[in-house]
Parts: structure tokens; sequence; C-alpha cells
């Protein structure tokens, strides 16, 4: 005799299967060690310091003039290497470009004193030298990606060094705009926000501290990618995706209280970039000095770096090739999923003399 | 078999946790931007850094007089450290300046070489044709002394001749005449 189970009706059946991958790949990721990172094959070119220069050769060399990549100081530069068919060098090189990248390196408590200038003329100079010296090319492109952009950007308008062609993606150059509550904005513009103390005290500030800080200013409470990966979580790849991202978004480095002080007090409180007011050593860096080709990378989902905070630098430049590109991307997709290797060759190509 | 679609559970969780979160974080984003909320975490930052500062200096007299490093002693070694990378990384770029300088240098010794070569060259050229030259002068000299001497003998070949048309006058003179037999008795 068969007796029905009673509310059969009410409840939908399980997908019994799709459940057991879920709760598998779920007890993977809490168990497995964290995924590998930056598969590419490189080679040490320079170090000083905690920074090192990395050299991706061309799988096979089309382009004379190599890439240079500058990343930001607040996160870990293999979110540009991240994983295999995803990572924008590895793109690129399979695209017969020699890749360069400067890994700012981690500071620590001695490094305190180390500022945007001293990043600059000491580290990014230094290191573009190299570049050119180890690839023996007579000009190079610069590639920086959020405030590495910014940076390029500052070293480029008091650089010495051949750069042929300046690319920023996702830049903050103007900071009259700033992501995040506008009073917070207002407050640090008119002093009620000082970083001084702090950054006296703490010397580097921690990375705790950064990644609070981005928290704070995008989402304070954040625990929807866990239920994104808990519905997701049958889907192998999703999950491989979501390890790697995870990894990378919490991640961050800690800053050089020195830079940390630069960028709170003459970026984002006065704004001198733009007014071509901020010093770094003894020469103003005035964006106008810039005659490279410039491409200017912004992406439609970002809501870390506005698109207005990087549109004025299309009008502050001398150069006379430049070319603005707005993609449909997010802030860290546009690097996660390997597109700004395409959108980087289509520009690129015709100026780096294929050979 | 159940015509049913399989239940995920998950997908309306989802659904609600990002609605959930969003809406803390519009709350919160309403409770923090105000002008008093950045003068409390200002001041919340500010107590934090004097506290801190206060303890690092009893932790410094502390240290000091129990005689132990700190970390500012062991940034200091550091920093030093740091400076002689610096320093060697310097040497570095004037070694390479030295090498720009010694491979032009030797770029221009390469020139002069290949110059002094073709010197060398068109030297042992004019070298050789001067001996040729020699040769053919002395040739020249042998031929000129020969033809001196085939001169000399012509000239005496010429005297020669002379002595003996002058001989051959003499004999021609010396030489009596047939008496001609004219006349009656002619046919005697």
């Amino acid at each position: 005799m068969t007796v029905d189970a009673p509310f059969t009706d009410l409840f939908p059946p399980l997908d019994y299967e799709k459940e057991m991958k879920r709760w598998k790949h779920l007890f993977q990721v809490l168990n497995e060690p964290e995924p590998k990172i930056g598969h590419t094959p490189k080679t040490e070119v320079w170090r000083k310091n905690k920074s090192v220069l990395w050299h991706y050769p061309a799988k096979q060399k089309k382009y004379e003039i190599p890439l240079f990549f500058v990343y930001s100081l607040f996160n870990k530069p293999y979110i540009l290497d991240i994983a295999p068919k995803a990572s924008v060098i590895e793109g690129l090189t399979n695209r017969g470009y020699d890749v360069y990248l400067l890994d700012w390196g981690t500071p620590g408590y001695e490094d305190k004193n180390i500022g945007l200038d001293t990043y600059i003329q000491k580290y990014l100079r230094t290191s573009v030298k190299r570049a050119i010296r180890h690839s023996g090319a007579q000009e190079i492109t610069l590639v920086g990606y959020c405030l590495g952009g910014t940076i390029a950007a500052i070293y480029a308008s008091i650089a010495e060094e051949p750069i042929k062609n300046l690319i920023v993606a996702t830049v903050p150059i103007d900071f009259s705009t700033l992501a995040g509550p506008d009073k917070w904005a207002e407050g640090l513009r008119n002093g009620d926000i000082n970083v001084d103390r702090l950054v006296d005290v703490y010397g580097v500030i921690p990375s705790s501290y950064v990644e609070a800080m981005f928290r704070a200013v995008s989402a304070p409470i954040y625990f929807s990618h866990y239920t994104m990966l808990l519905n997701r979580a049958d889907d192998q790849l999703y999950v491989d995706k979501w390890r790697r991202m995870n990894k990378w978004t919490t991640d961050h480095v800690s800053f050089a209280g020195e830079a940390f002080r630069q960028l709170t007090n003459d970026l984002f409180k006065e704004n001198k970039l733009v007014k071509g007011e901020l010093m770094i050593g003894n020469k103003y860096a005035d964006l106008n000095n810039i005659k490279s080709n410039l491409f200017v990378i912004s992406s439609t989902k970002d809501n870390l770096v506005l698109e207005p905070q990087s549109l004025p630098i299309m009008d502050l430049v001398s150069s006379k090739d430049k070319t603005y590109k707005l993609v449909e991307a997010g802030h860290i997709s546009l690097a996660l999923t390997g597109l700004f290797a395409v959108v980087v060759d289509e520009w690129a190509s015709v100026r780096s003399n294929p050979l | 078999m159940s015509t049913k679609k399989p239940n995920d559970p998950f997908d309306s969780f989802k659904r609600y946790s990002e609605i959930m979160e969003k809406q803390i974080n519009d709350f919160i984003f309403l409770l923090s931007n105000n002008n008093e909320f950045v003068k409390m975490a200002n001041t919340g930052t500010e107590a934090n850094s004097r506290y801190l500062e206060m303890f690092k200096k009893n932790q410094e007299a502390l240290a000091g007089a129990l005689n132990i490093p700190t970390r500012n002693d062991l940034a200091n070694i550091a920093s030093l450290t740091i400076q002689t990378e610096g320093k060697i990384e310097t040497l570095e770029e004037q070694i390479w300046g030295l090498q720009d300088t010694l491979k032009t240098q030797s770029k221009e010794i390469e020139t002069v070489v290949e110059v002094s070569k073709e010197i060398i060259k068109l030297t042992k050229q004019l070298k050789t044709e001067l001996v040729k030259t020699k040769k053919e002068l002395a040739d020249s000299k042998d031929l000129q002394s020969e033809l001196q001497e085939i001169k000399f003998e012509l000239n005496k070949l010429n005297n020669l001749k002379d002595e003996v048309e002058i001989l051959k006058g003499h004999v021609e003179k010396d030489t009596p005449k047939e008496p001609v037999l004219t006349g009656a008795d002619s046919t005697k």
C-alpha cells in the first residue's frame, strides 16, 4: 500500500544532482588552499626594496615598442594576470607585445617616508629606464590602471624618458568629484577630516584600514557575494572565478604613510593635479607637458572611479593623437575578464611600430 | 515523473539578500552622510591617534630602559639597507654610462681601424706600383743603354761606311785606266 506524502504539491521538487554539486563546491571553497594566480611566464628584471619589475616576453614578438604596466598602490597587480585565458597580460603577450609590469610591493614600517615623488622618481622612472634598456627599444608605452593611471600620468608630465604612448584606464584625474558620501568629500576639503596625525602615528596605513576605506566608500555592509556564490555554487567555472576574485578583493596592501598624506591632501583635498600645482621633486607635474599619444578608457559600470574623474585629462594634455573610449564593464571586471587586453591592442597595435 | 520545474531555494535567498544589503547600505549612507558624523569620525580618529601616540612613547621609553630595540630601530636599519641599494643602483647606472661610452668609443676605434686598413691596403698597392715602376724604370734604363750602345755601334758603322766610301774613292782613284785603242791601228 502506497501512501502519498502530504504537501507534495505545495513544495516543488529539489534538483538533487545540482544540490550535491553546490555543496561539494562550497566545501571546496572552504577547505581548499587559495587558487593559484600569475600563470603567464615571467622573469625578474630589477628589484629595489619591495618593488619588482617583471618582464613577460611576447609569444611571438610583433611590435617593437613594449608595454609597461603601472598598477594602483592600493591593490596587488595580479588582477592583470589572474587566470589563464582571462589574463590581460597573457592576452597581450599572445598578441605579440613584450610586457613589463612594475609591482610596487607591500611597504613596511621602514617605508613610511616614501611619498608619491619617491615612488615616481626613484621607482617608476628607474624601472622605465631598466625596461627600455632591457627591451632594446627606443620608446615605450605606459599603461596605467586606476591609481596607477594617475601615477603614470603624473610621471609622463615630468618624464625625460621616451614615452611614445600613454594609456590610462579607469583613472582618477579630477578629484573634485568623489565616489562615496558627498559630506565626507566636503569634510575632507574644508579640513573636518585630517589624516596627518593618523599618518604620523601609524607610519604605514595598515591593509585592513585600506580595505575598510574602500568598503566605507562603496558598500559598508557586503555579503551579497556570498549569497551569489551559494546560488551559483553548482557551476565549477563560476566557483573558480569567484575564488580568484574574492582573493584579490580582500588582498589589499598597506599604504606608505607619506604617499597617503600626499594623496589625501594634494589630490583628494586640493585637487592639485588638475590645477597643475602638484610638485614632484622640483618640478610641477603639469599635464599640459604630456605630448605622447593618449588613450583614455572609462567603464560604464564603474562605481569607484566615475567618468567625470577621468574625462578632464583629454583637455589638459597637449597630445595631438588622443582617444577616449567608454567600455561596457565595471572597475574590476575590465581587467578580470581580460577585455582590457582587447581594448589596448585595438589602439596600440598601430602605434607600437609593428615589426 | 514530475513536470514541475525543480525548486532552487537559493534563487530567492540571493534576491532577498541583495535587497537587504542595499537597504542596509542606504540606511548607513543616510546616517553617515552629514557633517556631524564627519566631525565625530574625525574626533574618533584623532583620539585613537593620540592614545596610540602616547602608548608608543611609553613603549619607546620602556624599550630604551630595558635595552630592547624597537620597531623604529629596526626601521632605521632597514632604511640603511635601502639606501645602500639605492647607491648600488646609482653605481650600476654609472657603469651603464661607462659601458655605453666604451661601446661608442670601440665603434669609433672600429671605424678608425677600418680606415687604417684601407690606408694600409692603398699603401701596399702604391708600394707594389712603385716597385713595378722602379723595375720598369730599370728596364727602360737598360733599354736606353742598349740603345746608346746600338747608337754607338751605328755611329761606328757609319764611320766605317764613311771609311769604306773613302777607301772606295781612293781605290777608284788609284786604279789605272785601260788604254782605249783608237785610230787605224786598232785592228792589230
